[in-house]
């Protein structure tokens, strides 16, 4: 151990035989062991929320999108097929159609614009064609499952009477729940009264697929790319959350930053501490320059206390932490209303690169604030010292 | 060969107060090997002249030389360096530091040389030895009288073998026999290990069985015992 190492050691260690300065300590270190805590668990809170709408994301939605660059519908619904075969991973491609309507009950009583769209997966042979609509639908139609309603696209056919919207009676087969991401299919209806309404009679607006690793969506996307002639966009199920994403990774940094000011706080106090030590230890400094000790030598043992002050200030904060956090989601201590989030408890998820992040981020700073008073530990006089000190 | 040379040394301590004028233009020079008393009156500057010959003061002007070398031409790196190697420091107060054992404070030269943990406590311990405290090197700082406190601050400054020992009032603050002992070790270790030795004292018997005597005034400084000293 070097000598610098062992005089901030055993300093630390004697401080709580000295009052006064082992309470500034001990503030010390439990000022940033509480800021360290409170920084990962609002941000495993945050990654635990974060986590179940990507999850959502992966589980609900197309993985891979590939739509037309200008128009409304695909030029070759063929070749855009054969390009997302050719990606590995794909589960199953299906047309996506889709657009605007007006959702009424078979009456007209109640109407509301609504956005449809083909269910995902192929309905089963001889299935009723009906509609799945949202619970806020269900709600505001005054319908549920069994009851029938009436979707009127915007679109118009001509009839002996002129122009009329054309308009579908279906019963409605399931009132489900919207997801966090379900914002613009309300409605979702067979691939045969997506086109009627549409009005899209054959090949589709796009094509979209899914993979068995989303994760691999990005590389499966340049090989789609590189398969498809020009006038294609392909996106990945991340391209077209992207506005998401940004605003999740946003508020997470914001929350960061909020919730660090406590560590610098607490980092003021081990600027407090280390400057009650230089003080404390004046006549050491001295005595230290008369053994040989450098002024550089001198700043490091400081420096070094702090160093020691951080690491355990941090560690007791990541302890502390983690075992908040994993306590949390495991035995659900946050109940949440699930009629209305979706989910039974608040979920916690504890990411090593954001425990890291936290880990270096208090570390430093507990650091940097020792820099100024080991600086001014350097700087001091040291025959001044021992003269002061008689 | 000179151990110690100075010319011209003037120092003012600067505080809150009106500047207080230490001494000026002060010359000392003492000849490798001998063994010098400095004495004076309180407040005279004989403490501020062994912290600016061990360079951890630096005088207003005038120049230091030890050992051939010149401190003021040094960095502060080079001359901690060199303090580490070449003087070593007892005071009146020992110092010694609360927190670590006797042992401990003895390796600490050894320690900030780098000389690693093990085998700078074998050393301190051999020193401990020698300066009759074998048996105490795990006792605290606290736990000595205050004869064996200065004894493990005489040894703490033979740690590195240097060449010129500065001793300011090392028997100032101990009885007439534990002042007489530590005295008589100082005067056996500075034969064994021929260093060059600088004590400041206000004891008028000690200073008698020093080769040389300096007596430090507002004036300057003068040399007795028949050894002419520029003043």
């Amino acid at each position: 151990m070097r000598f610098e190492t062992f005089v901030a050691l055993r300093y630390l260690a004697a401080s709580r035989r000295r009052a006064h300065v082992a309470l500034i300590a001990t503030i010390s270190v439990a000022g940033l062991a509480i800021g360290v805590a409170a920084l990962v668990v609002s941000l495993a809170l945050l990654s635990g929320f974060q986590d179940r709408i990507r999850r959502q994301m992966m589980e609900r939605g197309a993985h891979l999108r590939v739509s037309p660059e200008r128009g409304a519908a695909l030029p070759d619904p063929e070749a855009a097929r054969r390009a997302l075969a050719r990606a590995p991973g794909v589960q199953g491609i299906e047309a996506s159609i889709e657009g605007r309507a007006w959702a009424s009950d078979v009456d007209g009583t109640t109407t509301l614009p609504v956005r449809f769209r083909n269910w995902d997966e192929p309905a089963p042979p001889g299935a009723m064609d009906g509609a799945r609509i949202s619970t806020g639908v269900a709600a505001r139609l005054h319908v549920a499952a069994g009851d029938l309603m009436r979707l009127s696209s915007t679109r118009t056919r001509l009839s002996p009477i002129g122009p009329v919207p054309i308009s579908v009676v279906l019963p409605v087969l399931q009132s489900r729940r919207a997801g966090m991401l379900d914002k613009s299919a309300e409605v979702e209806v067979s691939v045969d009264t997506a086109r009627t309404l549409s009005g899209v009679g054959s090949g589709a607006l796009a094509l979209e697929a899914r993979l068995a690793d989303p994760r691999t969506a990005e590389s499966a996307a340049r090989i789609v790319r590189a398969a498809l002639p020009p006038g294609y966009r392909v996106e990945t199920w991340r391209d077209r959350n992207a506005p998401l994403a940004f605003a999740l990774r946003l508020e997470k940094v914001v929350i960061f930053v909020t919730v660090a000011l406590v560590v610098v706080v607490a980092a003021l106090n081990v600027v407090s501490n280390i400057a009650l030590t230089v003080v404390d230890k004046k006549r050491d400094l001295g005595v230290f320059t008369s053994m040989g000790a450098a002024p550089s030598s001198l700043q490091r043992v400081y420096l070094t206390l702090g160093a020691a002050i951080g690491l355990i200030g941090t560690t007791a904060g990541l302890v502390l932490g983690i075992g908040l956090s994993i306590a949390a989601d495991r035995f659900e201590l946050v109940p949440l209303p699930s009629d209305v989030y979706l989910m039974t408890h608040v979920p916690f998820a504890v990411h090593p690169g954001e425990v890291a992040a936290v880990a270096v981020f208090a570390f430093a700073t507990a650091l940097l604030a020792a820099v100024l008073p080991a600086r001014a530990a350097a700087r001091l006089a040291p025959g001044e010292a021992i003269r002061l000190s008689r | 060969m000179l151990a110690v040379k100075a010319e011209d040394l003037s120092k003012t301590y600067t505080g809150e107060a009106a500047p207080v004028r230490v001494f000026s233009n002060l010359s000392f020079e003492l000849p490798a090997g001998e063994f010098a008393a400095v004495m004076g009156p309180s407040g005279v500057g004989k403490s501020t002249l062994l912290h600016l010959l061990g360079g951890i003061d630096r005088s207003d002007s005038g120049r230091v030389e030890i050992l051939g070398r010149s401190l003021d031409q040094m960095t502060p790196k080079d001359r901690a360096r060199f303090r580490n190697e070449s003087i070593g420091f007892v005071f009146q107060f020992h110092h010694l530091l609360p927190e670590f054992t006797a042992a401990e404070n003895v390796a600490f030269p050894d320690r900030i040389a780098g000389v690693g943990a093990r085998e700078a406590l074998q050393r301190a311990g051999t020193l401990l030895e020698r300066v009759g405290l074998g048996d105490r090197r795990d006792h605290g700082a606290r736990a000595l009288s205050g004869g064996e406190q200065q004894r493990v601050a005489i040894a703490r400054a033979l740690a590195r073998s240097p060449k010129l020992l500065l001793a300011d009032e090392p028997t100032g603050n101990l009885d007439a026999a534990s002042a007489a002992s530590v005295f008589d070790l100082l005067r056996e270790l500075h034969a064994e290990r021929e260093m060059t030795t600088v004590l400041v004292t206000h004891n008028p018997d000690l200073a008698n069985r020093c080769d040389k005597i300096f007596t430090m005034t507002r004036e300057g400084i003068a040399a007795g015992k028949g050894l002419s000293e520029r003043g």
